[in-house]
């Protein structure tokens, strides 16, 4: 356990810039949007109002309230968030692969720690998990400073007051990262954790038999979704709707557990018996 | 004491190592040679655990290898096995946090033997100092068993001269040696055991002070009999 937490607070500082850069675009870039996107508005305002003079309430008819969802929507937040999935998403493949490449080959040293191999990929995982709920939890921090700046910019006869959660909900992709229930962030996370060991299967597959193991890691990726998503094949095709949604759904659980507990045990295998350096 | 017994390795279609055997004592040096690609550096990497073989045993007192045999073992392979962005005291640092066998009194011992600066970066680093941090990783740690990987290869004399008065000192003493290397002049003298390996197989095994009083040959000489005939 000891020899984990280190390696974790190893791998989480290797990460440590990219991750603070990420952090930084995000802030930046979602404050610069808030900002500008307030402004456009208040521009438009102004010059139909005092320019164009066009009464405010004529205006308001016109072209309505602005609301914190506008600024959301647009690319400048967006943006940020993408860039961070697609980062997150690089470092996947980059936090084993820049182990084994250059001159500098610390995956030696990673294999010949006095510990078990799995707590490499216990911390990798883990470093994995703590960029991303890091990278959440500063979106959820964020938001309300947004919208503080933005409700300090738009004068309220000129808003639609959103609330946060209200804002949140309705967008699709912020309620994937931000989930609404308890339940709701087990499932996602779950199943991206599931993904993730899934990846990192895949990739310890192609350590273990370089070409062989490509066709072997995409062959474990199709078998696992195929597996994941059998439960509810057989219940449309097969077994004609036979499970209350909430079964089909622990079973949809168990799946994820069953191909969960699967990865590791390939994984910690592969580590100890078949990794080449 | 290190057994390995009849190993083989496979590489596609061609097999490197076709039933390899030897034996390295505790407190011996005992040096694998071999021409490039012949499979030594693999056979390292078996007795570490750090490529699968197809064949055969290996064995580290009696057992094999499990997590806590790598507190009793180490090896320095060609290349440093640290992150280039650290600095020398920050990889030591790394060792001390995971190694329960690291000596930092022979840490700091080994920092002034090879007159190393302790907040250098390692990516700043000479090829002939790299070699020097690399070996310093694995001397300061208190283990029984040291495998060393082409120590000299690319080095420049004096580097080399250093590295070699090591295999004198109290440093590599009572511990067990498996080297590997080209240049066999450097340490000619101090090897204990010789294993010639080719064609995947061991040709030939035997004890270089034995060779030199009785047949009065060195090991360049025996070298030159099985290799060339």
């Amino acid at each position: 356990m000891k020899n984990y937490l280190k390696l974790v607070n190893f791998e989480f500082n290797r990460v440590a810039k990219l991750f603070v850069v990420l952090l930084g675009i995000t802030f930046v870039v979602q404050m610069l949007g808030v900002f500008f996107e307030a402004k456009k508005y208040l521009d438009m305002a102004n010059q139909q109002i005092y320019e164009e003079m066009v009464p405010k309430a004529q205006f308001l008819q016109m072209y309505g309230q602005m609301s914190f969802m506008e600024v959301v929507r647009s690319a400048w937040f967006l943006a940020p968030i993408a860039l961070c999935v697609a980062g997150v998403a690089f470092y996947i493949f980059l936090i084993w692969y820049r182990d084994w490449v250059g001159k500098n080959t610390f995956i030696y040293r990673l294999l010949m720690l006095p510990t078990t191999r799995l707590n490499i990929f216990y911390a990798k995982i883990t470093t994995i998990l703590v960029m991303t709920f890091g990278l959440v939890a500063f979106q959820i921090i964020l938001l309300p400073i947004e919208k503080w700046i933005f409700n300090g910019m738009i004068p309220i006869e000129f808003r639609n007051d959103m609330g946060l959660i209200e804002v949140v909900t309705s967008m699709p992709e912020l309620s994937l990262i931000i989930p609404n229930s308890l339940l709701q962030l087990v499932l996602y996370y779950g199943a991206g954790l599931l993904a993730v060991s899934i990846l990192f299967t895949g990739i310890l597959l192609e350590r273990s038999f370089k070409w062989k193991g490509i066709f072997a890691g995409l062959l474990y990726g199709a078998i696992a979704v195929v597996v994941f998503i059998s439960p509810l094949l057989l219940q449309d095709f097969v077994l004609d709707g036979f499970f209350y949604p909430i079964e089909l759904f622990m079973i949809e659980i168990v799946m994820g557990l069953i191909l969960l507990v699967a990865s590791i045990w390939l994984s910690g295998f592969l580590l100890k018996k078949k990794i080449t350096v | 004491m290190i057994e390995v017994k009849e190993i083989e390795k496979k590489y596609g279609r061609k097999k490197i190592l076709k039933g390899v055997s030897f034996t390295a004592n505790k407190g011996e040096i005992t040096c694998l040679i071999g021409l490039n690609g012949v499979g030594k550096t693999t056979i390292l990497n078996a007795i570490m655990a750090l490529t699968p073989i197809n064949k055969g045993q290996i064995l580290i007192d009696g057992e094999p290898l499990k997590e806590k045999t790598f507190e009793k073992i180490t090896f320095i392979p060609d290349a440093i096995t640290m992150l280039p962005q650290m600095k020398i005291a920050e990889a030591m640092e790394f060792m001390k946090d995971f190694y329960t066998c690291w000596n930092q009194d022979r840490a700091t011992e080994l920092l002034g033997f090879f007159r190393l600066n302790k907040d250098d970066r390692i990516s700043s680093l000479s090829k002939g100092n790299t070699a020097k941090v690399n070996l310093l990783l694995g001397l300061a740690l208190d283990v029984d068993y040291v495998l060393m990987d082409e120590p000299f290869s690319g080095i420049d004399m004096f580097s080399r001269e250093e590295i070699a008065n090591v295999f004198t000192s109290h440093l590599i003493e009572n511990r067990g040696v498996i080297i590997t290397t080209h240049e066999i002049g450097d340490i000619e003298h101090l090897i204990d055991k010789v294993v010639l390996i080719d064609n995947g197989l061991v040709t030939k095994e035997f004890n270089a002070e034995e060779a030199r009083e009785n047949e009065g040959k060195s090991v360049i000489d025996v070298m030159r009999e099985v290799y060339i005939g």
